[in-house]
């Protein structure tokens, strides 16, 4: 039995195969314009492989609705709903929206149009824009189909796959030639073409959102700061921790680039603002419904002792003001870290001292900067600080050991 | 030729199988006479294996498999003689509210999910040697127990698949394969595998556990279709039927 292939010739067609898909990783930006619903209002699920998707989503949704993780304030979850009517297209009467305390920058969208929002994106928000920025992101998920059409996809690319190498073993085995490199070839190149759809629907998701953001009247450029921030915050985490943000391009990763995407979110901002248009971030709106979450929001971050991190996030806030609250939390990050050679009870001192200049300091600052006054050396004043924290927290659970502080 | 054909068919005949396996309380005797059992709600679903190997799940087979399942279930206990309800929603137990139910089910999935892990896979605990099934639910079902009466509480996992004609053609060609050479004749997809664990209410303890799997490594061959009324019923029984009572009482009844 004579080969016509040799072994060597089918090796470099399968690079080949590999080489193309990964070319077309250097992705073009995704016109906003171009992004039109495929779904509208009431939608149901129609193919067979889509129902079964839906059915199954409907189990996970009664297992999320019911979680003990959601935060249930009914005035927040109010808002959240409101603010996917906003942004939410044609499907905007459709889609539920649950928040769950998990201290994370994130939110997911199912496939039958509801979406989990984690508090840790609320508390990096400055504004309302932002937050709808988000939202429009994950509607746009739902709004073009992404998760069945990714289904679609993965089953569609693994079953070629699968055909190919049973194909190419068959082959192989008839020519009496070894394919068993060729199929680890194109196995992976089956991966990586997984990935890149991936990551072209989250670029058809950040366009597509751009465009539902400034439909409702808000600032498109919402999107790329939200970007901007999170850059700086990985920025600033990895250093304090003397690492550097993982910035190379991988084609490995799901989503684009956090870089590529706020390049691409500022330029479809441009595109879509319609001159002579007034847009608005709401940010007075926003802090007003997020008020009484906040204090939880920051314990939270904070309590994650991801240093970098959480003073990026309140310097960010602080952008907007310091108050009594960031200026406690930024003393909170420096007592959690408690780094002896670097001084971080000083900081942390300085962060209560300053926020008990502000009329919102919560009562925990003026028990922390009494504290950190007694350990100065500066009893008075610490006795001082300390009846101000009784006064504003009289049945705190630790009433009778700060009274018995004041004392000493 | 024919040497390939009974290689094939020995691969058969080994690949393809039933199986159940279950562990039970040291003192656990099963239930009998007149005891009240509740049936927690089924977790139930089928799917269709695509070409490469994925589960995509079915609406319309699952919707078929439930009301089968339960239609199954409900004849089998009858044969029993307990008291049996049998939930077919979260809210279908009056003066429990839905999310009780759902705490406890998910409470159980961790306990099933640290059974399977420490008894099925392989990762046994020194501290569980000789000891049956030592597991509990604690308070939480002994509540449940107080508040309705019951005495037992079974939670039931089954499900199922089938390979679809890619799946089955690509299994055609991976046979095909052997006659040159290049011999793929087992690449599997679709099968049953289910599991029912029984606790009791009074103590809370998992007192009883079984797991069944019916699978082939041949796409296209199957031991059984939960879709259908004698398929869900075959099911039923391989999950419930044989119930071993624990060593301690099979040891007394020996010496007896």
């Amino acid at each position: 039995m004579n080969a016509p292939l040799s072994r060597r010739a089918l090796m470099s067609a399968g690079a080949g195969l590999a080489a193309a898909s990964l070319a077309g990783s250097a992705e073009a930006r995704i016109l906003p314009r171009d992004m039109v619903p495929l779904i509208g209002a009431g939608y149901r699920a129609v193919d067979q492989d889509e129902k079964g998707l839906w059915q199954l989503m409907e189990r996970v949704e009664e297992e999320v609705s019911g979680s003990n993780l959601l935060i249930k304030d009914p005035q927040l979850t109010n808002y959240l709903g409101t603010l996917i009517g906003n942004v939410g297209g044609p499907a905007a009467r459709d889609m539920r929206i649950y928040l769950a305390r998990i201290p994370e920058f994130n939110a997911i969208m199912f496939p039958t149009g509801f979406t989990v929002v984690f508090s840790g994106l609320l508390l990096r928000m400055r504004n309302e824009a932002q937050l709808a920025g988000v939202i429009a992101h994950e509607s746009a998920h739902f709004l073009r189909k992404h998760q069945i059409r990714q289904w679609r996809d993965m089953r569609r690319k693994t079953d070629v796959f699968s055909f190919l190498a049973m194909g190419a073993g068959v082959a192989g085995g008839a020519a009496g030639i070894y394919a068993g490199d060729l199929i680890q070839l194109a196995q992976f190149g089956t991966l990586l073409s997984l990935l890149k759809y991936n990551r072209t629907l989250e670029a058809e998701a950040d366009a597509m959102g751009v465009r539902l953001l400034a439909e409702a009247g808000y600032d498109p450029m919402a999107m790329s700061e939200t970007w901007q921030q999170l850059i700086g915050e990985l920025d600033l985490s990895a250093k304090y921790r003397r690492k550097r943000r993982h910035r190379d391009f991988n084609i490995f990763e799901t989503h684009p680039s956090p870089d590529a995407r706020m390049a691409d979110l500022k330029i479809s901002a441009a595109e879509v603002r319609q001159p002579g248009k007034a847009y608005d971030a709401y940010r007075g709106r926003y802090l007003a419904a997020i008020a009484q979450l906040r204090p939880t929001l920051l314990d939270d971050q904070v309590k994650l002792n991801d240093p970098g991190a959480s003073q990026y996030i309140v310097d960010t806030l602080a952008k907007d003001g310091w108050n009594g609250l960031l200026r406690f939390n930024e003393g909170e990050i420096w007592r959690l870290r408690n780094s002896q050679s670097k001084g971080d009870e000083a900081r942390a001192a300085q962060g209560y001292a300053a926020a008990v200049m502000y009329p919102d300091a919560p009562p925990d600052a003026w028990r922390w900067h009494g504290i950190m006054l007694l350990k100065q050396g500066r009893s008075g004043e610490a006795r001082a600080a300390f009846a101000r924290y009784l006064q504003m927290a009289p049945n705190a659970p630790d009433a009778a050991l700060v009274r018995q502080m004041m004392t000493g | 030729m024919r040497r390939v054909g009974l290689a094939l068919l020995a691969s058969v005949a080994l690949t393809g199988c039933v199986q159940t396996r279950q562990y039970a309380d040291v003192e656990f005797s099963p239930p009998q006479g007149d005891y009240k059992l509740l049936v927690m709600r089924p977790d139930v679903s089928v799917g269709s294996v695509t070409t490469g190997g994925l589960v995509e799940p079915r609406a319309d087979w699952t919707e078929q498999a439930r009301a089968n399942f339960l239609v199954a279930l409900k004849a089998q206990q009858s044969g029993r003689g307990g008291n049996v309800f049998i939930m077919d929603k979260r809210d279908s137990l009056a003066g429990v509210d839905p999310d009780t139910v759902a705490e406890l089910e998910r409470l159980h999935y961790a306990v099933a999910s640290s059974i399977a892990l420490h008894r099925y896979s392989g990762q046994y605990l020194p501290t569980k040697r000789n000891k049956g099934l030592d597991w509990t639910l604690g308070e939480d079902a002994v509540e449940l127990g107080r508040r309705t009466g019951y005495d037992y509480a079974l939670f039931l996992y089954a499900e199922d698949s089938f390979a679809s004609t890619g799946r089955v053609g690509l299994q055609v060609l991976g046979i095909a394969g052997c006659f040159v050479g290049f011999c793929a004749p087992n690449i599997g997809g679709g099968g049953q595998f289910g599991y029912a664990s029984l606790v009791d209410l009074r103590t809370g303890e998992v007192v009883w556990f079984n797991v069944a799997q019916a699978s082939s490594q041949i796409a296209g061959i199957k031991f059984g279709d939960i879709r259908t009324a004698e398929g869900a019923a075959q099911m039923v029984d391989r999950l419930l039927d044989r119930m071993k009572p624990g060593r301690n009482v099979r040891r007394r009844e020996r010496g007896q």
